[in-house]
């Protein structure tokens, strides 16, 4: 899946996946898309909740080994 | 509406830091409006000296490996991340008096005030959290 913006959050431990993640859709645009790379087995639940709760739309998730990767599209 | 978030610390343990400054990051980076009233003991989470090593909980020292293999944040930073996210801190008056402690012994940019300053913000939040 195509991203404008591609953030690595891996090895970084609640809440800093969040906090990166914040940061970085800030400077972004309504409509473009971040993808996310994480490794904490917690941000899964975390950015779900965090997209809903900021009217953004999570279009995807996928797990590749330990990494775990979200699209998200910034509302 | 912007939501709010209030918290009160009043215990000064490494375990009460990183449960007040993770909800506080995490509230603030979910675009809440937050702030912390730090009483009693929790004013250690934000001396400039004492929140460099605050104390685990005795019997639990055997966690501190698991912080480190974690890759949790120090508290210094997770406070530097909380103060760049707006996160209002608010060091309790009274308590300052009873310890004999200034404003410039706690890390800058921290409110001084008693408990009305943390009720006026705290009545109408969202989110209501004691640690």
């Amino acid at each position: 899946m195509n991203a404008d913006k591609v953030l690595d959050a891996k090895g970084l431990a609640c809440p800093m996946p969040i906090v990166k993640t914040r940061k970085e859709m800030k400077d972004m645009d309504s409509g473009q898309v971040l993808e996310i790379q994480a490794t904490d087995k917690g941000a899964s639940a975390d950015l779900t909740a965090w997209a809903k709760s900021g009217g953004h739309e999570l279009l995807e998730q996928q797990v590749d080994g330990d990494v775990l990767k979200f699209w998200i599209k910034k509302g | 509406m912007t939501k709010k978030t209030a918290i009160i610390a009043s215990n000064g343990g490494l375990f009460e830091a990183y449960k007040v400054f993770n909800i506080a990051t995490a509230a603030a980076a979910s675009d809440h409006e937050v702030s912390i009233f730090f009483t009693f003991e929790g004013l250690n989470l934000i001396h400039k000296e004492a929140n460099q090593q605050l104390p685990m909980p005795e019997g639990k020292e055997h966690f501190e490996e698991g912080f480190k293999k974690s890759n949790v944040p120090a508290i210094p930073e997770l406070i530097e991340m909380a103060q760049d996210l707006d996160v209002k801190f608010i060091g309790c008056q009274m308590t300052m008096d009873v310890m004999g402690l200034e404003k410039d012994a706690f890390v800058d940019g921290i409110e001084v005030g008693g408990a009305v300053t943390f009720l006026d913000f705290a009545q109408d939040a969202d989110v209501t959290l004691t640690f």
